[in-house]
C-alpha cells in the first residue's frame, strides 16, 4: 500500500504540487526587502563600519600613537608615523588606513587603549575612485567629528558587555 | 490583413495614381505587419523578463527590480542599454564570423517562430497549413545557434556546455514531437489556427491529453534551458555555459532569443492545450472579450508556471535530465500517441454515437 | 672554592665568588631582575630576584646573596634553592605589585613599550584583574638630562642602574638619588645635562621607560623595526652595533654585545648620528657649471671626469681617502689610481706619518688586553673623546687595580686620575731617555703600555715623535713576548686612530709612493698649480680652502666640506647603505652590512669606482663585491678572517727599531688635541641635528655658534 501510495504521489507529481503551493504562500508573504536608501535596518551598537578617529570633549585628539592598532591589524592596512608634538605629547604625524585592504575585523578598536580609533556605524562610504578610500588622518578625524554622537552612544550601549 | 492590403491598394488613388498591384500591396502590408509584430514581441520580452524576475523575487520574499521606472518597469530597458553600450569582446582565438553569426541565428529563429502563431481568429502573419511542422523545424534549428556559439568561442567551457545543451535540446525535442503528434491526431490538422478551432468544444488539456500537457510543459522547460534543466548555465555553479565568451550585444541577442523561445513555447502550449484565443466557456461576458486577450492571459498563466518552477524546483543532475527525457517522457509520449490514435479511431466515434455527435 | 647547591632539583657546583643569581643562571634557571646588572655593582634594591632557600624563614634576594654565604643543611647535604616554587613566585608577585603601585600604566605612550623589562615581567608575575591600591599614584617631576636622554620619572622604579652606570662605568657622577622611600628621585644635580660620551647607555640600562632616547622619542615601536648587525664607524674602535631601520630610514643604533671590543656599551656619537644619515645627502651626481653645482646624470659626470683625467698627466693627479671609507672602495680607488699611474695618494688627512709594517700603526695591546696593563702613558691623545668606549675600559682597569696613568698632552678629565705631564713635547724627550720620573714607573711596571694619539702624530715632527715613542716602548719592555696578554705575551705599543677607514687604508698602502706627495704636498701642490686633478673619496677634513682651484672630484655620501669644493660630485653610500669591511684600530676586520638602500641615485662606492674605471678605459678586474673581496683577501689575508685579532709576533728589532725618524722635536709647538669637537668629527655627525645639539649644549654651554665663526 505504501508502495502504491508512493508511486501514486510520483505519478501525480504530488511533491511539485505541494511545492507550488508552498511557493505561492511565500509569494504573497510580506517582503523582507528594505527600500534601502529610504529605509534602513537597525544596526547593532557593535556594528563595524567606517573608521573614525575620535577626540576628547575639549577637542584634543585621543590618538596617542601607541601603534597597537597598526601592530594588530591582520590586513596591515594601518600606517602610523609619530613624533613628539610641540607640547611634548606623543602624537601621530600620519595615520593612514587603506580602506581597500581593511577587512573590518575590529581588532584596531579592540586594541586601542584610548578608544581613539573606532569603527563607526557608517556603512555608506562608497567612493568614485580608489584613491578616496586611502584615508588619512584628516579624513579619519573628520569622520570622528561627524559621527561622534553615534559612536559615543554605541560605546555607551556596549559598555556593560565588556 | 485584408484591411491592410486594401489600404495599400487604394492608397495611390488618393494621390491621383493608379491602384497598386495586389502583389505589391501584399508585400508592403506583410512587411509592415511583420515589423510591427516583431517589434511588439521584442518590447514585450522586456516585460516578460521583468515579470520573471519579479515572480522569482516574490517567492524569495524580495521585491525584485523596483528602481528603474515605476515598479522597475524600465529595468530591462536599462539592462539592454547597458548591454548595448558595453564593449563587445571577441576572443582572439575565436572564429569571428561564426562567433558573431551564432547569436544572430538564435535571435532570428526565435523571431521567425512567431510567424505562425495565431493571436486571434485569423490574426496570424502566416496562416500556413504546416504551422506545426514549421515550428518544429525552427526549434530544431535553434540548436545551431547554441552549438555554433559554443564552438566558435574556442573555449573549452563554452564548447562542452554547447555540446551538453545540444544533447539536451535534441533529447527533449523528441518527446515534444510526440506530444505534438498526439495533438495533431486529436485536431486532425497541422495548422495552428485549425488546432485552436478544433478545441472549441473542449480544450485538450481537459481531455485524455492532460498527461501530454504535463510532458509538454516539462519538455518545454528543458528545451529552453530553463531551471530546473539549466545545466549548461547553472550560474551558481558553472560559468555562463556556451555564452561564457559573449558580451555586449551578442550576449543580448542570445538572451533575447532565450526569452522569446520561452514565451513562444508558452504560446504554443496555450494554443495546443488551452484553446488559444478561445474563452473557457462560450457564453456572453466571456466571449465578448477579444480572443487575443484570452491568449495573452493563457500565456501569462503558463509563463507564471514556468517562473514558479524556476523558484521552487531544484536543479537536476545531467544524468537525471537525460534519464527523464529518454526513459520517462519519451516512452510516455510514444505510448500516448498510440492511446490518442486509439481514442480517435475507436472511442471518439463511439462517444459521438452515444452522445449524438 | 666551589660549593655544591641544589638549584631546582639540579645539583651544581658554584664558585664562591659568584652571587646566588649567577649560580642560578649557571643551573639554567631564569631569574627576573630589575636592579641587578652584571657589569654594575650589586645594589639589591628591586627585590625582584627573590628565590626560595629551603629552610630559610624568608625568600632570599639572589643577586646580593653570595654563594659563599649559603651554608649546607645540618645533615651536610647541599642547600636547596628553588627559583620557581610558590614561595618565590608569591614573593615576586608581591614585589611586582609594589612596583606597579607607583608605576603609571602609560605603556601606550611609552617608548619602552614592547621592549620593557617591567612589561615583560608583569606578564609573568603581575596579578591580572586585581588591585588593592586605591590611593593616588606618586607623581615625580621629569628631570633634565641633556639633549640625548628623555625622562619620564613617574615610571622610575628606583633600580639605580643609571646612577651606578654614571658613577662606575662612565666615571661621571652626574646622576644620583635624592630623598628616601616614596620620595626617592633620580636626578642630575642642579638640572645639568648628563655630560658623558657614554650617556646613551643609561637608556639601554633602564629596565622601564623612565629614561628613553630623546632623538628617537615616539618615532617607532620595536616590533616594526628591522635589525641589522653592524659596526660603528664614528671612531676607529669598531664598536658592534645593531642598526634598527624601518622602510628606508635608520631609526636608531644600539650596541651589540662584544666582550673583546665594546662589552655592551656604545658611545653617544655612534648611537645618535642616525639622523645625520638622512640629512644633507648627496642623492644624485652634480657637475659644476659656471661656478655653480648643477644636477647631472651619471653619464655626464663620468664623461667630464674621463675627459679631465685624460687631459691631465698622472703626476699632476692625486687621490685622498676620507675617514669613513670602507676597505672595498679604498682598494678599488687604489687599483684605479695605480692603473692610471697616479702616485700622489694619501689617506692620512690629519697628516700623521704612519705606514709601513702593520704593528707600527695598530693598537697592539688590543682593547681587552688593556685590562692586563698596570702602567699607561698617553701621548697626545684624549681617549675619552677619541675612543670613549676604550676609555671606559681603561677606567674599568683603573678601578680594578693599580693602573698608573700619565697624560702627556692637554689636561682633560679622563674619568680616572692621571699624572698630568703637560703639553710640552720636550717631556717626551725626557721620557725617551729615561730621565723622567714616569719612565721609572713604566720600567718597573710588569705590563706597561703607551697610547700614541693623533694629536702627537699629526704634528710636523710626527716622525720624530713616533721614533721617541718606539724608543720608550723598546726600552721600558713594552714590546714583550709573542701572543696575547692571556697567553703571557705583551705588546704595549699602541697607536690610537680616530678614523674608521685609516687602518684599512694603511693596510692597503694608500700612502704616497716614492716621489709621491702626501696630503700636505697635494694641497700645497694644488695651491701652486702643480696638481690639477684631485679625487676625494669622502675626504672632508682637509684645508681645502687653501688649495686654489684644481679639478676636484668628490665621491661621498654627504654634502660637506669636500662636496662644496668639488667640480664633480658622485653620490656614494653611507656605511649603513653598503656592505663594507672596516678594520678597527686593533687591526680587527669587521663587516658592516647594508641596512637600508642608498637614497636617490646614490650607489655603492666600489661600484661607482668600477663604473668610472670603465669610462677611464682602465677597467678594474672585478665585477661583483665578492670578486672584489676575493682580490682584497688575496692581497691581505686578514680581511678574510673577520673579527679576529692580528697576532703579536714578539719583539722584532728590525721592525721596532726602524719606526719614525730620529729628528729634532719641535720644542716650541705644544701638544694639541686631535679632535676639536667630539660630536662633530665627520660628515655624518656634522649633518646630524642631534650631534649639533649635543655639541652646543654639552660642549659650548648652550651657546650657538655663529655662522660667521
Amino acid at each position: 500500500m505504501a508502495y502504491l501510495d508512493k508511486k501514486a504521489r510520483q505519478i501525480f507529481l504530488w511533491e511539485f504540487v505541494q511545492a507550488f503551493f508552498l511557493s505561492m504562500r511565500y509569494f504573497f508573504a510580506p517582503k523582507m526587502t528594505l527600500n534601502y536608501p529610504y529605509e534602513k535596518s537597525p544596526l547593532s551598537p557593535r556594528f563595524r563600519g567606517e573608521h573614525a578617529l575620535r577626540r576628547y570633549a575639549n577637542g584634543e585628539e585621543r590618538c596617542i600613537a601607541c601603534k597597537l592598532c597598526e601592530a594588530i591589524c591582520p590586513a596591515q592596512c594601518i600606517v602610523i608615523e609619530a613624533e613628539p608634538r610641540d607640547d611634548g605629547s606623543r602624537r601621530t604625524t600620519r595615520y593612514d588606513i587603506d580602506m581597500t585592504k581593511c577587512i573590518y575585523c575590529g581588532y584596531c578598536q579592540e586594541a586601542c587603549p584610548v578608544d581613539a580609533i573606532v569603527e563607526g556605524p557608517n556603512l555608506e562610504f562608497a567612493t568614485e575612485t580608489r584613491e578616496e578610500l586611502f584615508y588619512d588622518k584628516a579624513k579619519l578625524l573628520a569622520n570622528g567629528d561627524r559621527w561622534e554622537r553615534a559612536i559615543a552612544k554605541n560605546i555607551e550601549l556596549d559598555a556593560p558587555y565588556r | 490583413m485584408g484591411v491592410l492590403i486594401h489600404f495599400f491598394t487604394t492608397l495611390p488613388v488618393y494621390f491621383g495614381l493608379d491602384p497598386m498591384g495586389y502583389a505589391w500591396a501584399w508585400t508592403i502590408s506583410q512587411t509592415l505587419l511583420i515589423v510591427v509584430y516583431a517589434g511588439l514581441v521584442m518590447v514585450s520580452v522586456a516585460f516578460w523578463i521583468l515579470a520573471d524576475r519579479k515572480i522569482w523575487a516574490a517567492v524569495q520574499m524580495r521585491r525584485g527590480p523596483n528602481v528603474v521606472g515605476a515598479f522597475g518597469l524600465l529595468q530591462t530597458f536599462a539592462d539592454a542599454m547597458k548591454f548595448m553600450f558595453k564593449e563587445p569582446i571577441i576572443p582572439a582565438a575565436a572564429n569571428k564570423a561564426i562567433f558573431l553569426l551564432a547569436p544572430i541565428i538564435s535571435a532570428t529563429l526565435a523571431f521567425a517562430a512567431w510567424a505562425v502563431v495565431p493571436l486571434d481568429n485569423g490574426w496570424v502573419v502566416a496562416d500556413i497549413n504546416v504551422g506545426v511542422l514549421y515550428l518544429f523545424a525552427i526549434s530544431s534549428l535553434g540548436v545551431y545557434g547554441v552549438i555554433m556559439g559554443g564552438w566558435a568561442s574556442n573555449s573549452k567551457y563554452g564548447f562542452l556546455s554547447a555540446l551538453r545543451s545540444a544533447a539536451q535540446m535534441v533529447s527533449y525535442e523528441v518527446s515534444i514531437g510526440f506530444v505534438i503528434v498526439t495533438v495533431l491526431v486529436f485536431a486532425g490538422s497541422l495548422n495552428l489556427s485549425q488546432i485552436v478551432r478544433a478545441q472549441a468544444h473542449g480544450w485538450y488539456v481537459f481531455s485524455i491529453l492532460f498527461p501530454m500537457f504535463v510532458v509538454m510543459f516539462i519538455s518545454s522547460l528543458a528545451e529552453t534551458q530553463r531551471p530546473p534543466f539549466d545545466l549548461l548555465e547553472a550560474e551558481s555553479e558553472l560559468v555562463a555555459g556556451f555564452m561564457v565568451e559573449y558580451s555586449s550585444t551578442p550576449f543580448l541577442l542570445y538572451f533575447l532569443g532565450e526569452y522569446m523561445n520561452i514565451i513562444m513555447l508558452c504560446a504554443l502550449m496555450s494554443i495546443m492545450f488551452l484553446g488559444g484565443w478561445l474563452p473557457p466557456v462560450d457564453i456572453f461576458p466571456l466571449n465578448a472579450v477579444p480572443g487575443i486577450l484570452w491568449l495573452l492571459l493563457k500565456i501569462i498563466v503558463m509563463f507564471f508556471m514556468v517562473s514558479m518552477v524556476k523558484a521552487f524546483v531544484p536543479r537536476y543532475r545531467y544524468d537525471q535530465l537525460m534519464r527523464l527525457g529518454w526513459k520517462v517522457l519519451l516512452p510516455l509520449s510514444m505510448a500516448w500517441v498510440v492511446i490518442a490514435g486509439a481514442w480517435v479511431v475507436f472511442v471518439r466515434p463511439a462517444l459521438a454515437h452515444v452522445f449524438g455527435g | 672554592m666551589a660549593r655544591k647547591l641544589i638549584i631546582d632539583g639540579k645539583e651544581i657546583e658554584a664558585e664562591d665568588t659568584l652571587t646566588l643569581l649567577q649560580a642560578c643562571e649557571q643551573a639554567g634557571a631564569e631569574i627576573p631582575r630589575f636592579c641587578y646588572h652584571e657589569r654594575l655593582s650589586v645594589a639589591g634594591n628591586c627585590r625582584m630576584c627573590m628565590v626560595e632557600w629551603v629552610g630559610a624563614p624568608k625568600p632570599q634576594v639572589s643577586c646580593s646573596l653570595q654563594v659563599k654565604d649559603i651554608f649546607p643543611n645540618k645533615d651536610g647535604t647541599p642547600a636547596k634553592i628553588n627559583t620557581n616554587s610558590p614561595v618565590a613566585k608569591k614573593a615576586r608577585e608581591g614585589v611586582m605589585e609594589f612596583l606597579l603601585i607607583n608605576h603609571p600604566l602609560d605603556c601606550p605612550i611609552c617608548d619602552q613599550g614592547g621592549e620593557c623589562d617591567l612589561q615583560d615581567q608583569a606578564m609573568g608575575y603581575g596579578r591580572a584583574n586585581f588591585h588593592r591600591f586605591h590611593e593616588n599614584k606618586r607623581a615625580v617631576e621629569d628631570k633634565y638630562m641633556g639633549p640625548l636622554i628623555k625622562t619620564a620619572m613617574n615610571r622610575c622604579i628606583q633600580c639605580t642602574r643609571c646612577v651606578r652606570f654614571a658613577t662606575e662605568v662612565a666615571g661621571v657622577p652626574d646622576l644620583g638619588a635624592t630623598g628616601r622611600g616614596e620620595d626617592m628621585e633620580i636626578t642630575t644635580y642642579l638640572e645639568k645635562a648628563f655630560s658623558s660620551e657614554l650617556s646613551g647607555n643609561v637608556v639601554d640600562l633602564c629596565p622601564v621607560g623612565a629614561l628613553t632616547s630623546k632623538p628617537y622619542s615616539y618615532n617607532a615601536r620595536p616590533w616594526e623595526l628591522k635589525h641589522t648587525e653592524s659596526i660603528d664607524i664614528m671612531d676607529a674602535q669598531g664598536c658592534n652595533t645593531r642598526i634598527d631601520t624601518r622602510g628606508r630610514s635608520v631609526l636608531r643604533v644600539l650596541p651589540r654585545l662584544n666582550e673583546e671590543i665594546n662589552e655592551e656599551w656604545l658611545h653617544d656619537k655612534g648611537r645618535h648620528i642616525w639622523d645625520g644619515l638622512g640629512r644633507q645627502r648627496l642623492d644624485r651626481p652634480y657637475v659644476r657649471k659656471n661656478g655653480k653645482l648643477q644636477a647631472a646624470s651619471w653619464h655626464d659626470a663620468f664623461a667630464l671626469i674621463a675627459a679631465k683625467a685624460k687631459a691631465t698627466k698622472p703626476e699632476r693627479m692625486a687621490a685622498i681617502v676620507g675617514d669613513l671609507a670602507a676597505a672595498e672602495e679604498i682598494k678599488a680607488l687604489k687599483d684605479l689610481m695605480t692603473s692610471l699611474g697616479v702616485i700622489n695618494l694619501d689617506c692620512r688627512q690629519e697628516g700623521a706619518t704612519l705606514g709601513g709594517a702593520r704593528p707600527s700603526y695598530l693598537f697592539n695591546t688590543s682593547i681587552a688586553g688593556v685590562e692586563a696593563a698596570d702602567a699607561l702613558l698617553l701621548i697626545g691623545c684624549n681617549p675619552r673623546w677619541e675612543a670613549p668606549v676604550l676609555n671606559a675600559r681603561i677606567r674599568k682597569t683603573w678601578l680594578a687595580g693599580a693602573l698608573q696613568v700619565a697624560n702627556l698632552g692637554l689636561a682633560v678629565d679622563l674619568t680616572y686620575p692621571a699624572a698630568e705631564l703637560g703639553t710640552d713635547i720636550a717631556t717626551l724627550e725626557a721620557l725617551a731617555d729615561g730621565s723622567h720620573p714616569f719612565a721609572e714607573v713604566l720600567r718597573n711596571a710588569k705590563r706597561p703600555m703607551l697610547i700614541l694619539g693623533t694629536g702627537a702624530l699629526a704634528r710636523k715632527d710626527g716622525a720624530a715623535v713616533l721614533y721617541r715613542a718606539a724608543k720608550i716602548a723598546r726600552e721600558t719592555g713594552m714590546i714583550g713576548p709573542a701572543g696575547t696578554a692571556a697567553e703571557g705575551g705583551w705588546n704595549g705599543f699602541n697607536v690610537l686612530h680616530t678614523a674608521a677607514s685609516r687602518v684599512a687604508a694603511l693596510d692597503l698602502g694608500f700612502v704616497p709612493g716614492p716621489e709621491g706627495r702626501d696630503v700636505t704636498g697635494i694641497i700645497d701642490g694644488a695651491q701652486k698649480g702643480e696638481i690639477d686633478f684631485i679625487y676625494l673619496l669622502g675626504a672632508d677634513e682637509l684645508p681645502l680652502e687653501t688649495m686654489g682651484r684644481p679639478f676636484v672630484v668628490y665621491q661621498g655620501s654627504h654634502g660637506d666640506a669636500g662636496a662644496s669644493y668639488a667640480d664633480v660630485i658622485l653620490p656614494g653610500s653611507a656605511f649603513s647603505e653598503k656592505d663594507g669591511l672596516f678594520a678597527n684600530f686593533e687591526g680587527r676586520v669587521q663587516e658592516a652590512p647594508r641596512a637600508v638602500f642608498p637614497p636617490g641615485e646614490a650607489k655603492e662606492d666600489w661600484a661607482i669606482l668600477r663604473a668610472l674605471s670603465e669610462e677611464l678605459k682602465h677597467p678594474l678586474p672585478y665585477d661583483t663585491l665578492e670578486a672584489l673581496r676575493r682580490v682584497l683577501v688575496a692581497e691581505l689575508p686578514q680581511y678574510g678572517a673577520l673579527g679576529t685579532l692580528p697576532r703579536h709576533e714578539g719583539a722584532d728589532p728590525a721592525l721596532w727599531g726602524a719606526l719614525g725618524a730620529e729628528g729634532p722635536l719641535a720644542i716650541d709647538v705644544p701638544l694639541a688635541a686631535a679632535i676639536g669637537d667630539y660630536y662633530l668629527t665627520n660628515a655624518i655627525a656634522r649633518a646630524s641635528l642631534v650631534m649639533a645639539d649635543c655639541s652646543r649644549i654639552l660642549l659650548h654651554d648652550g651657546q650657538t655658534k655663529m655662522a660667521a665663526e
